[in-house]
């Protein structure tokens, strides 16, 4: 009973904190001192008042700033984000395009830093001193401290410019055709479609910008999960299960690990909406068209709508993800009652 | 008064110990003093440590590799990239300073506020604090950048409006606590007015964490700030900045050097602020240590 309450006043709180993301972005978009008809016209058209004038009438950049908002409040509650300045297009058709190579780019981050972060971690964890502990705590050290378009210049520098071992940045070859759109997503798309030589040349081109972006989460996780399995080692059910007489590693894998995985888990979901809104600046380093090279761009040419657009739906990636998080750990662990 | 822990002469020998005690405590943290402090010298004595000014060019000698003259070669209009390496250090490390000071300012007093005022107030900051924490902090230093223009001190403001949120948050978590304190309840009892409670007894003792935090964040601010400069909203392209630097990297990938050695200098740093930043938490509560 009070798990559901906590679950209701977690969604009930969710449509909230979002019309408060949409102010946040409507007030970061327009209350700044520069103007979007500077940045589309340009410097001899922008001079003429008449032209910049219908500029900001074809737009709703005429009207006041409350106007504005509540125009853009209605269309949002309608799944209408505005129209870009630069694409001309639907913001919602533009996000829907981008959102998946992003997802995809994400995902692959998130794979990598599970499959190396939680291994090491847990070794590092049952063995606190030695090769494993100090690799431990280089790879997490270095993950957070690593600036990621360095690590991706590099990376594009050793393993595709001098090696040739890796493809040119970009998320399909040039002479390879995409696969056709089922969920968005190149490699899953091309595998349904049967087309897998497209799939493992996705696959190819992902491995490097993945790695790359999965530092970070990388050595957070291989951090916490070192810690959370030295805490667990601890437990009373631990040392029962070695008095009982149970083989080490079954000890530590079949009793331990489990348990200590659990807040690594509730981490990884909050790592995700990290991972989408960090994959900015390595989708401008490779070359991938995702959500993040699409705010650059928007945010460099002070398209308000895209810019809002891409606020918006990180935010509510990061806020679904978040309440996804805390009620699996309110359940999990009926200690925690957080909110 | 025992709450004012941190302005009497035994909270300043307190907060020197733990120093002392961060710095001690294993060799990899002093050794990561050291490379701090070693940056910081080099910062300040630049003109003289620097073999050439960090704007001088010579075309005839542009784009090539690392020499004897040149030891970490020149970059597209010839400037020496050692140089202007070195001379990055006196944008970089300031700017990682004042943008985290800023926030960690402006954190503690929204913060501060809402953990002592309770009730509405406490509700309505936190949510605009949650609201601020769900926006994608990159894309909200981005668009503040973009908008007021590229520049040092706008970056520098950007980096300031994306991260107070966090300290606002620890600092309210530890003023409920502190609040509660007897030492409060006493200040009150003699008739101390509510703002000489909050700004001379409860935040001088729960700015601990804010602080701790704060030190551990210069780095990440500095790295925050490069990433800014590499998509093209930091300073102008002529300043020596690491973030930038790199960036032209990407358009000359067989000129490995343009890229490696202001990267290598931005690592080597922020890897150095980390140790410091953890060695100073472990000081300040050994719970936090990582076993």
């Amino acid at each position: 009973m009070r798990l559901a309450r906590y679950v209701v006043r977690r969604v009930l709180l969710l449509p909230v904190l979002l019309v408060g993301v949409s102010v946040l972005s409507f007030v970061l978009s327009h209350l700044v001192p520069a103007d979007p008809a500077t940045a589309f016209l340009g410097q001899r058209a922008a001079g003429d008042p008449v032209v910049v004038a219908a500029f900001k009438h074809r737009w709703g950049l005429d009207r006041p700033l409350p106007v504005q908002y509540w125009i853009y409040l209605e269309g949002l509650l309608h799944g209408d984000m505005g129209t870009s300045l630069s694409t001309r297009r639907p913001v919602t058709v533009d996000l829907r395009e981008r959102f998946p190579a992003t997802v995809e780019l994400a995902i692959g981050a998130m794979v990598l830093s599970v499959v190396v972060g939680v291994p090491l971690g847990l070794f590092a964890g049952v063995r606190r001193r030695g090769i494993a502990a100090d690799a431990a705590r280089a790879v997490s050290l270095l993950g957070v401290s690593t600036p990621v378009f360095w690590l991706g210049l590099m990376a594009i520098i050793l393993f595709y410019a001098e090696l040739g071992w890796a493809p040119a940045p970009g998320p399909l070859g040039l002479e390879v055709t995409p696969p056709p759109t089922i969920t968005g997503l190149l490699i899953p798309d091309a595998v349904l479609a049967g087309q897998f030589g497209v799939a493992l040349d996705a696959l190819k081109h992902l491995a490097l910008p993945a790695a790359v972006l999965s530092t970070y989460s990388l050595g957070s996780l291989t951090r916490l999960m070192r810690s959370t399995m030295i805490e667990t080692l601890t437990e009373d059910y631990v040392r029962t299960a070695r008095a009982k007489g149970l083989p080490h590693w079954s000890v530590v894998v079949r009793h331990a690990a489990r348990n200590a995985f659990i807040p690594v888990l509730t981490v990884m979901g909050l790592n995700f909406g990290n991972l989408l809104a960090g994959a900015v600046v390595t989708e401008t380093v490779f070359s991938w068209p995702g959500l993040g090279q699409y705010a650059f761009e928007a945010a460099s040419s002070l398209d308000f709508a895209a810019i809002m657009g891409v606020g918006m739906l990180i935010a509510l990636t990061y806020l679904v993800m978040s309440l996804l998080v805390d009620v699996t750990y309110a359940f999990i662990d009926p200690r925690v009652r957080i909110g | 008064m025992p709450g004012a822990a941190g302005r009497t002469r035994t909270g300043r020998r307190r907060l020197a110990g733990y120093l002392v005690r961060a710095l001690t405590a294993s060799p990899l943290t002093a050794a990561a003093a050291l490379m701090v402090a070693a940056w910081l010298l080099l910062a300040a004595g630049a003109p003289l440590v620097a073999p050439y000014a960090p704007l001088q060019q010579d075309i005839v000698h542009r784009l090539t590799p690392p020499s004897w003259t040149h030891w970490a070669g020149t970059d597209t209009v010839g400037r020496d990239v050692l140089s202007r390496v070195i001379y990055g250090a006196r944008i970089s490390i300031p700017v990682g300073v004042i943008s985290v000071s800023l926030a960690v300012v402006l954190g503690t007093l929204v913060g501060g506020f809402a953990g002592f005022l309770g009730g509405p107030a406490d509700e309505a900051l936190m949510r605009a604090t949650d609201i601020m924490l769900a926006f994608p902090t990159v894309i909200m230093a981005m668009v503040i950048t973009a908008a007021l223009g590229p520049g040092v001190r706008d970056a520098v403001i950007a980096i300031m409006i994306a991260w107070w949120p966090s300290y606002a948050r620890l600092t309210r978590g530890t003023v409920l606590s502190v609040r509660e304190r007897e030492y409060i309840d006493a200040a009150r009892s003699l008739g101390v007015s509510p703002a000489r409670v909050l700004f001379r007894h409860v935040l001088p003792n729960a700015m601990s964490p804010t602080l701790v935090l704060g030190t551990l964040d210069v780095g990440q601010a500095i790295l925050v700030f490069a990433s800014l400069s590499f998509l093209g909203l930091g300073p102008p392209p002529e300043l020596p900045e690491w973030g930038s630097m790199i960036a032209t990297g990407r358009n000359y990938l067989h000129q490995w050097w343009l890229g490696t050695f202001p990267g290598l200098a931005l690592l080597t740093l922020v890897v150095a602020l980390n140790l410091v930043g953890d060695g100073i938490r472990d000081a300040v509560d050994p719970r936090l240590r990582d076993r």
